[in-house]
């Protein structure tokens, strides 16, 4: 809402100083988005006299032309305006003035002819949108008048926001009564003196002669009227007008069309003028109905625009056709043009919840729907039609006819709602005084009365502030006009808190701190995926149900909801790759989304996916660069395993058609207590091509719902050894198709209680030495009673039987 | 010659050799040569048998003081020996203390997720309790719930992305439905009002969406932090006083704060909370577009009509609520110049928090 405060200051008075006025405005709830100094716009353009005036030597439209600016020497000035004269005032540019749009005037050449100005149309300088020729301005004002001074400019226009409770400050007298009650001062309403001017230029007969209004259905047009305006002569408006709907950011295009434009931004009432004779059924009557559209009826609409109806949109129509589309835009064929003599005011009220979805629908916005929308007071729409019409009467030579059509089939009436004084105080933590509360209701136009109860107020809201529904909405009102800076900060004193976590809240944090601590690296990247990406990772359909897809999604490969994590993160990896950084380590946790036919809100999963390509870090000093392969992301789920203290953990190697994702041989399944918590493995080559990224990559993909469910946060202690332990190395020669996870089954369970733990220290593979398709596994095996210390003979015949048994079971040989 | 000068010459030889050695090793030699099963100066003590009874007391007497000379000077000059040799061996050892260090590279925590352990950390030492919620929203809790209902103008302040509804039904508006991403995590209050017991104090970090095009200070996905307090006697006091500890927690202690009056539909009254700006202190400049304040959040009393929806009597309870931009702190805290960042995972970004 643009709002001119010379215009303001017809009303109420406007504090001079800008800035403060501007902070209380947005303390108050009137968000400042912009000033605008139009004097500014205006420097160095000035009142010229025009000198001599000769034809341009090479064009047959342009002059040259020399102008007295003010200036010692006249100042020659190539012309295209086809009304420029000798001895006639206009505005003049001078070099170095910029006019609106950022236009600067620079000293130039035109086919040939030095240039050292301009003279200005009324458009150029954003005055109005006649562009027919030069302004040709009075010939009081002395040369060298600075144009801002002539225009009455120096104005300051503020750009406000109006939140979307506020109708009533969709509009000049809204504001006026806001500045008012923000300074606790007077205001001046205009709308009485602009209804008197009625009488004097009513004429003819009455309207309700050859006018009805109709309205089937009430809720859909609470209220109708319609008055008409005969012998109007439409044609530009008369300055002030033009200028004033200018500075409130329309543009003027005629003097009837403006009316009902400078109407709407100073009483917040929108207004249609139509041609009469348009509307005319063949014995001269006119017929409006205002009616359900029909689902695809067309009307084409002011802005050219042919639109398809539904019946949830209303229209204006007489018998034959639709001729607008109520609370939104007129239609084209009845517009108010040039030839129009006889002009039909709608001053009415729609539904606003019709009017919004139409409005969205139809993905148009008007300045009448965007109010119509936060809704209009219907109690005002009569009476500011009487303004309207007499100023229309007065700005286009027309008379009114007597008497209005107003059809009301749902008034507004307002309830009045009690104010609680202590309660209101107690709620703020304040002590505001009555009087406060009693003058600033008033001020906003309330009435106010005491009722039986000393420290209550009746109090009975306006009806153009539909938002005063409740006893609270005057609270806010009060609150925000005594200033909210002048309360008292305090802390809530309850006694009944705990700040907690819950279990799953610390199991995440400690998967956070596991997968930090174990060097990767947290990011984000977007829930939007690309349709196909589950086929292009190749992920194996099943389980994931159906892509949510999104109604109205930004871009195309941003129109589903991602059912993994893992292309996000590629997608980082091919980032990463194509701005040379090489080692990287990303993991993300994150939501993934799974809908299912006849199901309305989708499964959300929680995920926490990884990958790794590369290696931690790059060569150093003292330490070479390992790259990343399966076992570091292995390595990092053992990191989680072991801190969520994850039971019987498990890696099963997955199959080609188990995992089409990950390169066969490279991949497992990772699970716990016998469920399923994820995948692990090296990303396929082919994969990662797809999405851009440079094999090899190790990822991840885990359930974390799983994981939290299978975490077992408190450990039981053991005690620590107080007895000497006994390690013994030993090599197996076995073949390849034997697993570590066997050779670790047969051990534990051979070893008895007397074996502590095994670890793996060595794997060697020799075609000579080992054999073919055999593999050497060293294992450090550690043995340990918990109440002696084990004599050697004791540890050989526990070391004898284990190797018995791990011959036998898996055909290993021991290697010497 | 007489076995006490004998011994003398022994000792005064066996003294220079100890001094001449020059490394613990050669000590050693002199020691087993002299001191030895077959040293020289055991040689004696072996043949003590042999010397005249009369003279044994005094030979035996030189012998053993021979010994004992012999043994002092060897440690003696073992200590000296073993000093340097030890000072030599950390000679050699010294290094370059200022090469890198050996270490195991350690993650980083993505600066949203740090952001938001941070304000839960300050939240919950003010007792609040952590809630989440589904980011996929039925139009109720996303709007109606928060008393915006159908085709309220407050919900063309967001622009909000809907889903594709598989359940059957249609909606009234061509493009919109009644599922969608929710565009702001106040829902996750409606749900632990329906489910809680009272009081409330929760907070409620989580990913929004909203139809904004990526650009530098836009994401169509980003994050707040919903808070709420329902409980009996809470003022706007309260609400001021809580924020006020918050930014200043968040942006330091010297940083003021100022409510502006604004318009939320789930709360009456509303504000907008501006931080002092961190740059000019409040003069006005560039970072805050002259004003001296940043906008951080949005907040208010909860609306009566939102806890009567929840079976929350009015009368007796009052609370407030507020949205933080996680965002917005990351650009205000670390100057993010371009929120995209966030989402590029691009490596020496991550790694600088």
């Amino acid at each position: 809402m643009k709002v001119s405060l010379k215009w303001l200051s017809d009303y109420t008075a406007v504090p001079a100083d800008l800035k403060a006025f501007c902070d209380k405005l947005d303390l108050t709830g009137t968000g400042v988005e912009g000033v605008e100094t139009l004097g500014e716009a205006f420097d160095g353009v000035v009142v010229g006299q025009v000198l001599t005036c000769e034809p341009h030597p090479d064009s047959d439209h342009m002059h040259v032309v020399t102008v007295n600016v003010g200036a010692e020497e006249p100042v020659q000035i190539v012309c295209g305006a086809p009304n420029i004269a000798a001895d006639i005032k206009v505005p003049v540019a001078t070099v170095g003035a910029v006019l609106p749009g950022d236009f600067k005037i620079k000293k130039s050449k035109l086919r040939g002819v030095v240039s050292l100005g301009m003279c200005c149309s009324q458009r150029e300088l954003g005055l109005g949108s006649d562009h027919s020729g030069i302004w040709i301005l009075p010939d009081e004002p002395p040369v060298g008048t600075p144009i801002a001074d002539i225009i009455g400019s120096g104005d300051t226009v503020l750009d406000l926001e109006i939140t979307p409770n506020r109708p009533d400050c969709l509009s000049m007298v809204g504001m006026a009564r806001e500045v008012g009650a923000m300074y606790q001062q007077p205001v001046h309403y205009p709308l009485a003196d602009d209804v008197a001017k009625l009488a004097d230029c009513t004429a003819g007969e009455d309207v309700a002669a050859t006018v009805s209004v109709e309205i089937p259905e009430a809720v859909r047009c609470p209220r109708y009227t319609a008055r008409v305006i005969d012998n109007v002569k439409v044609g530009p408006s008369p300055d002030w007008l033009a200028e004033r709907v200018s500075a409130a950011g329309g543009r003027p295009i005629n003097n009837v069309v403006d009316v009902t434009n400078y109407i709407l931004y100073l009483y917040g009432q929108p207004l249609h003028a139509f041609d009469y004779d348009t509307l005319k059924a063949e014995d001269g009557s006119v017929s409006v109905v205002v009616r359900a559209a029909e689902d695809g009826e067309k009307l084409t609409t002011l802005d050219g625009e042919e639109r398809e109806l539904t019946s949830d949109m209303t229209v204006i129509a007489t018998p034959q056709r639709a001729v607008a589309l109520a609370g939104v835009m007129g239609g084209l064929d009845t517009e108010v043009t040039e030839g129009t003599t006889t002009v039909l005011l709608e001053s009415a009220t729609f539904e606003h919840g019709r009017t919004s979805r139409t409005s969205r629908n139809l993905g148009l916005i008007s300045e009448a729907s965007m109010r119509y929308e936060r809704r209009v007071d219907d109690n005002l729409c009569e009476v500011v039609s009487q303004a309207a019409a007499a100023l229309l009467a007065e700005v286009s030579g027309g008379t009114v006819r007597p008497g209005v059509v107003d059809v009301y089939p749902l008034p507004t009436e307002a309830a009045p709602l009690p104010f609680r004084i202590p309660r209101f105080n107690a709620m703020m933590g304040a002590e505001i005084p009555a009087e406060f509360v009693h003058d600033i209701l008033v001020r906003l136009g309330c009435a106010v009365s005491a009722s039986e109860n000393e420290d209550a107020l009746q109090v009975l809201p306006p009806t153009f502030r539909p938002d005063l529904e409740r006893e609270i909405d005057l609270y806010e009102e009060v609150l925000r006009l005594w200033g909210m800076d002048r309360i008292e900060p305090t802390l809530p004193g309850g006694r009944k808190r705990v700040g907690t976590r819950t279990d799953e809240q610390q199991t995440r944090r400690l998967v956070n701190d596991t997968l930090r601590a174990s060097g990767m690296n947290e990011t984000m990247t977007y829930s939007f995926a690309e349709p196909g990406d589950i086929e292009r990772l190749r992920l194996p359909a099943e389980g994931l149900g159906q892509a949510v897809e999104l109604l109205n999604p930004l871009n195309a490969d941003q129109s589903v909801m991602r059912q993994s994590i893992i292309p996000g993160l590629l997608r980082s990896v091919a980032y990463n790759q194509s701005r040379g950084v090489k080692n990287i380590q990303l993991y993300e946790i994150g939501t993934v989304f799974f809908a299912a036919e006849g199901r309305k809100k989708a499964k959300e999963r929680q995920r926490l996916a990884g990958v790794l390509a590369g290696a931690m870090d790059e060569a150093a000093w003292n330490r070479p660069a390992v790259p990343f392969d399966f076992f570091d992301g292995k390595g990092v789920l053992e990191n989680l395993a072991r801190e969520l203290a994850l039971p019987k953990v498990r890696f099963r190697a997955l199959t080609a058609e188990e995992a089409p994702q990950l390169q066969p041989g490279r991949a497992a399944e990772m699970m716990a207590n016998g469920a399923v918590m994820g995948w692990v493995g090296e990303i396929h080559p082919l994969v990662a091509e797809a999405f851009g990224a440079q094999a090899p990559i190790v990822a991840f993909e885990l359930d974390l719902d799983a994981l939290v469910r299978a975490a077992q946060p408190a450990r039981p202690y053991v005690d620590v050894p107080t007895f000497p332990a006994v390690t013994v190395d030993q090599a197996f020669v076995v073949g390849e198709d034997v697993s570590h996870e066997k050779m670790m089954q047969v051990m534990t369970s051979a070893g008895g209680k007397l074996l502590e733990s095994v670890a793996l220290f060595d794997v060697y593979r020799d075609d000579e030495r080992v054999g073919v398709g055999k593999k050497s596994l060293a294992y450090s095996l550690t043995y340990r009673a918990a109440d002696r210390t084990l004599t050697s003979e004791e540890v050989e015949k526990a070391h004898g039987k284990l190797v018995t048994k791990v011959e036998k079971a898996t055909g290993a040989e021991v290697r010497g | 010659m007489a076995i006490t000068e004998e011994l003398a010459a022994l000792e005064a030889e066996t003294l220079a050799a100890i001094e001449a050695a020059d490394t613990t090793s050669a000590l050693e030699d002199v020691r087993v040569r002299v001191l030895g099963k077959a040293g020289t100066l055991t040689g004696y003590l072996r043949s003590m048998g042999s010397v005249p009874k009369e003279e044994r007391a005094a030979v035996g007497k030189a012998v053993n003081e021979a010994r004992v000379a012999v043994e002092e000077a060897l440690a003696a000059r073992k200590a000296v020996l073993e000093g340097a040799e030890l000072a030599a061996a950390i000679d050699a050892a010294a290094v370059d203390v200022t090469l890198p260090g050996r270490s195991q590279q350690m993650g980083t925590r993505h600066l949203i997720n740090g952001i938001i352990d941070e304000v839960s950390d300050i939240f919950m030492g003010l007792g609040y309790k952590v809630y989440e919620g589904s980011e996929i929203e039925t139009d109720y809790y996303n709007f109606t719930a928060l008393n915006a209902p159908a085709d309220h103008p407050s919900r063309s302040m967001q622009d909000t992305f809907y889903v594709h509804d598989l359940s059957g039904d249609a909606a009234r508006v061509r493009g919109e439905s009644d599922v969608l991403l929710r565009t702001q995590t106040s829902g996750v209050q409606v749900h632990v009002m329906e489910d809680q017991e009272l009081p409330i104090y929760m907070i409620a970090p989580g990913k929004v969406y909203r139809r904004d095009v990526a650009d530098p200070s836009h994401l169509p996905q980003f994050h707040q932090i919903e808070g709420l307090v329902i409980d009996k006697g809470i003022t706007f006091g309260d609400l001021k006083g809580t924020l006020d500890y918050f930014c200043k927690q968040v942006f330091g202690p010297e940083r003021k704060t100022r409510f502006r009056a604004h318009y939320f539909p789930f709360t009456e009254p509303s504000a907008e909370a501006d931080v002092s700006c961190g740059i000019c202190h409040g003069e006005g400049c560039r970072m805050c577009k002259g004003t001296g304040w940043l906008e951080i959040l949005g907040c208010g009393m909860v609306d009566p009509n939102v806890l009567s929806m929840s079976g929350i009597d009015p009368e007796e309870y009052s609370g407030f609520a507020f949205g933080i931009g996680v965002e917005r702190i990351a650009c205000l805290k670390y100057n993010v110049p371009d929120l995209r960042m966030l989402l590029e995972g691009d490596m020496r970004f991550l790694r600088q928090f």
